[in-house]
């Protein structure tokens, strides 16, 4: 196999800010804030109210049907109120919020430790349910629901995602380095479920501390190999992964257990092995606080539903005479920008950045019109064409976009919108106009049924 | 913390090139043919270079100003236009023809259509032939160059059956336009195509489809000499490297762009080896240009996950064959290009035969009529050399523009010299060309004339056939004849018609002239 996926463009990687600063775990004072959907699917339904007082670990609200997950508390204290805040998004969404006592008292210390050749398949999945575990990779699909395809006996690699290749972020780094051996245990679980599956670890090759600690700890472990891939964006896109390890090309109505595939974050992975090994719930995960407007920039070990600018301030704030212009949840490719730092962090924030220049701003100002350069076509790891798209849906020809130009297959990744030199805001028409083709489809959806 | 946070859809990154970057590359790029240019041709080359891109640039100003547009010149692309009409002039031409061409290129190509991006065809080849269709005789005028000693360019030699320096050519210190320096041209063209500005599966896909096609139906073979020679001719690296190249006129699917870039060099090769102009390679890539749309229409590639391997690769699907996997509008496309090569050779395969045997016969009947005694004509050494050191330029200096084709002796039943026929050509007809024969006997007096091919205006020109005035030619023992003039040499001028006449005088005097400096002193 090649170590890489066809496309795919190479960003300023901006990772030197913050890749040698080890996880530490911060511990949140303030008032804690739970949003109830921050997976896939529907949200979680609350199961305390206000007054009511709650402890580390605790459930605090239920998976709600099969795609949904457990939110789970990450302090301890008195239930302030279950009422809409603002979440990184920018919408008002429901949360739980939590009057942080400081104490972190929780029912267990997670140090009992289970043998997991003792655990059966259903045992695993169940554990794993009951931690409210998501893919922390920036999804947030219910791993459970992923741990249980249509054929468990047909998935033939099980790929653990370190490639990181979002600039700036570096948690997944270090947590690789420190972490390496649990990582590889919450691989050899998730094996157990998939007795077929071969072990991938994938990580790009600006993290050569990280693959030699990887590959120090595969040993011994056969079913498990270290792969060095390209280092490219979007090489961490579950697609690319696929591409570069199985071969496979896959259309958007498939999914990857659909072509033999489980793709899971090390993180994700690494919560598996603390869920099923120690009973553990996910309710801390590691994040990076980065960018040119944070004092220190740094990796931490940090408590879900902890405030964006809480985190700031545990890196040291902002730098003197850098002004932040803009703060993402995630990295520049693929993150969210944020309208207010007093958003909480949810299970699938992996990343703060605070940039001090907005390349969006400048680019509005360069903008031309389209120059037919094909830039976009070349980097696009799907191998779609961006700029016929771009098009299509200018006139909202959505025929066109969807059936002659595969126009959904479109994983927003943001390659051809970065190559532009035209600066055309193509991801953006992208989602936008995808979002249109599928109220369209309700629409229609819902007109038959009448 | 800042109050007012940026809030935009992602990606929140950029790329640090820019359109205007592209455009200013592509301008340096540029660059070491335009020097070389000015080197070889000198000032007025630069004068011509900087009215072209200043002209483009004050185009699209004034043309932004008027429509209230935003105003675009700082993209850079009306210079990279003006800069590129300037390279594809010749260096003589008067000032005010870059201006004027550079003004059309962005004026009607570029912003009546919807400005950058939007043009149809390549606006610095549309305005060069513009040029040369409203102004050919300005437009076509090569200048000496330094150390050269035709007037023609060697694309127009090569069509004639002439060896060329291939060295000069390469250099570019032969005759040409101001970007004819291969080598300058390929520094500046692989540049960008290392730096991915240019897409290779263009340039080389014309350099590929040109030199097959010149190959094949050249008629020279694969003489890498030949092939070179045309390579090196008539514009077709700066083409393959900054034309056909022009993103907008091009496809954007790497197999689109294969098929555009071998319809180019196909269509080249075809125009230069059935056609006359040296500039045929302007109107294949404009031919191109304008199938692009098309070819982007049926040639959409399918995302990866939805090619025949991935599908197999993925679900397991049994093989297609290999036919039907060639996308169907490739097929017709190409059957299309084939027919219309086949049948545009075709066509001048038919016709040429008939057309050469119409000018021999022509001929031959000329012959026999200026020179009815000759039973055979025979070439003469002398006159061939004196023929071929002419290079199809004029004879003379006092004879208008007369040419002279072919000069034979005839012969009688017994073997004798019965007298000479020159065919000679005077350009100075008022419809052009006036083709005839001179017959001339042994004493060197003028026996009659004939005409091959009078295409001079009905009941005007045309009279010039007719007994009054051919006439007047025969058995007049003169070594110049005058028009109009009072002494023995003297022919009177169809009435109406004088530059007819004159023409008929001309080219005979020529012939005459002709005779005596070679014909009479190598006999």
């Amino acid at each position: 196999m090649k170590d890489t996926f066809r496309g795919g463009v190479h960003p300023r990687e901006r990772k030197s800010l913050s890749r040698e600063m080890p996880l530490r775990v911060y511990n949140a004072v303030g008032e804690m804030v739970f949003p109830l959907a921050q997976h896939i699917g529907k949200p979680a339904k609350a199961i305390v109210k206000k007054g009511d007082t709650v402890t580390v670990g605790q459930c605090i609200a239920e998976a709600d049907g099969f795609v949904s997950a457990n939110v789970i508390c990450s302090c301890s204290g008195k239930v302030k109120a279950v009422e809409k805040r603002r979440t990184i998004s920018g919408a008002m969404q429901e949360c739980v919020v939590v009057e942080n006592d400081g104490l972190y008292t929780g029912t267990s210390d997670y140090s009992v430790r289970d043998n997991p050749d003792a655990l059966s398949v259903e045992e695993i999945i169940a554990r794993v349910k009951a931690a409210g575990i998501i893919g922390l990779g920036g999804a947030g699909f219910p791993t459970h629901v992923k741990l249980m395809p249509k054929t468990p006996l047909g998935v033939k690699y099980l790929i653990a995602n370190g490639a990181e290749c979002e600039p700036y972020i570096t948690c997944n780094d270090q947590l690789m380095r420190a972490y390496s051996d649990e990582i590889i245990e919450g691989m050899e679980i998730v094996l157990k479920v998939f007795p077929n599956a071969e072990g991938v670890v994938a990580i790009e090759s600006n993290k050569p501390e990280a693959i030699a600690a990887m590959e120090k700890a595969v040993q011994g472990h056969d079913r498990i190999r270290v792969m060095a891939l390209r280092t490219k964006y979007p090489q961490g896109g579950e697609r690319s992964l696929i591409k570069a390890i199985a071969g496979i090309d896959y259309p958007v109505t498939k999914l990857p257990a659909d072509v033999g595939c489980i793709v899971d974050n090390v993180g994700t992975l690494y919560a598996i092995r603390q869920a099923v090994l120690y009973r553990e719930p996910l309710f801390r995960h590691p994040l990076t606080v980065t960018g040119e407007a944070i004092a220190n920039p740094c990796n931490f070990i940090v408590r879900d539903g902890t405030s964006f600018a809480e985190l700031i301030q545990a890196a040291g704030g902002f730098k003197d005479g850098k002004e932040a212009v803009k703060i993402l949840s995630g990295g520049p490719m693929m993150g969210v920008s944020v309208s207010s730092i007093d958003v909480p962090v949810t299970k699938t924030t992996n990343a703060i950045t605070a940039l001090t220049e907005d390349a969006v701003e400048r680019a509005e100002r360069q903008m031309t019109a389209c120059l037919h350069c094909g830039r976009c076509t070349t980097v696009c790891p799907s191998g779609l064409m961006p700029q016929m798209m771009a098009e299509a849906a200018e006139i909202r020809d959505y025929d066109r976009y969807e059936k002659k130009l595969y126009g959904l297959d479109c994983v927003a990744c943001g390659s051809c919108t970065y190559i532009c030199p035209a600066k055309r805001p193509l991801t953006q028409t992208f989602k936008q106009i995808k979002a249109e083709i599928m109220a369209r489809k309700r629409a229609a959806a819902a007109g038959g049924n009448k | 913390m800042t109050n007012a946070l940026h809030i935009s859809s992602g990606p929140h990154f950029r790329d640090r090139w820019t359109t205007s970057f592209i455009m200013h590359t592509v301008l340096l790029a540029l660059l070491p043919s335009a020097v070389v240019g000015v080197l070889v041709y000198g000032l007025h080359a630069l004068f011509i270079i900087l009215a072209s891109i200043v002209s483009a640039i004050g185009s699209e100003w004034i043309f932004c100003a008027i429509t209230k547009r935003k105003l675009s010149i700082t993209d850079g692309s009306a210079a990279v236009t003006g800069m590129m009409l300037a390279l594809s002039l010749s260096p003589s031409v008067p000032i005010w023809i870059p201006i004027v061409g550079s003004a059309f290129a962005i004026i009607v190509v570029k912003c009546l259509f919807g400005g950058l991006g939007k043009n149809f065809v390549n606006p610095a080849l549309a305005a060069r032939c513009f040029l040369l269709i409203s102004f050919g005789n300005a437009m076509t005028v090569f200048p000496l160059a330094a150390d050269c000693v035709t007037s023609a360019t060697p694309v127009a030699l090569l069509a004639q059956g002439y060896t060329v320096n291939i060295t000069q050519m390469f250099l570019g210190t032969t005759n040409g336009v101001i970007g004819s320096s291969v080598l300058a041209l390929l520094v500046g063209g692989l540049i960008l195509w290392g730096l991915d500005i240019i897409h290779g599966e263009i340039c080389f896909s014309v350099l590929a489809g040109f030199t097959v096609m010149m190959g094949l139906f050249g008629g020279q073979g694969f003489d890498p000499e030949f092939l070179l020679a045309h390579l090196c001719g008539g514009g077709v690296v700066m083409g393959a490297f900054f034309m056909a190249t022009d993103y907008t006129t091009s496809p954007v699917s790497r197999l689109g762009q294969l098929t555009y870039g071998c319809l180019i060099g196909v269509l080249g090769a075809l125009f230069r080896i059935f056609g006359h102009s040296a500039d045929s390679f302007s109107y294949s890539i404009i031919i191109a240009n304008l199938f692009t749309p098309m070819i982007d229409t049926y040639i959409i590639p399918k995302p990866y996950a939805y090619r025949k391997a991935a599908i197999k690769k993925a679900n397991h699907v049994p093989k297609v064959p290999f036919w039907q996997q060639i996308p169907k509008p490739v097929i017709a496309l190409t059957l299309i290009t084939l027919l219309a090569g086949v049948a545009l050779s075709g066509a001048f395969a038919m016709t040429k035969d008939t057309i050469e045997e119409q000018k021999l016969a022509a001929n031959a009947e000329s012959y026999r009529a200026v020179c009815p005694e000759a039973v055979t004509f025979e070439g003469n050494k002398d006159a061939a050399d004196a023929i071929a050191a002419l290079e199809g330029g004029v004879y003379g200096t006092s004879f208008g523009r007369s040419y002279i084709h072919e000069a034979v002796i005839g012969r009688d039943a017994s073997g004798e010299i019965c007298g000479y026929v020159i065919s000679v050509t005077n350009g100075g007809g008022y419809e052009g060309n006036i083709k005839f024969s001179v017959g001339i006997k042994p004493d060197g007096s003028l026996a009659s004339i004939a005409f091959t091919e009078l295409n001079e205006t009905p009941g005007k020109g045309s009279k010039a056939a007719e007994p009054a005035f051919i006439d007047q030619f025969k058995n007049r023992a003169v070594k110049q004849l005058a028009l109009n003039g009072a002494g023995d040499n003297g022919i009177d001028a169809i009435s109406g018609a004088t530059i007819t006449s004159s023409a008929v005088v001309n080219g005979t005097n020529a012939a005459l002239d002709f005779f005596r400096s070679v014909m009479q002193g190598g006999n």
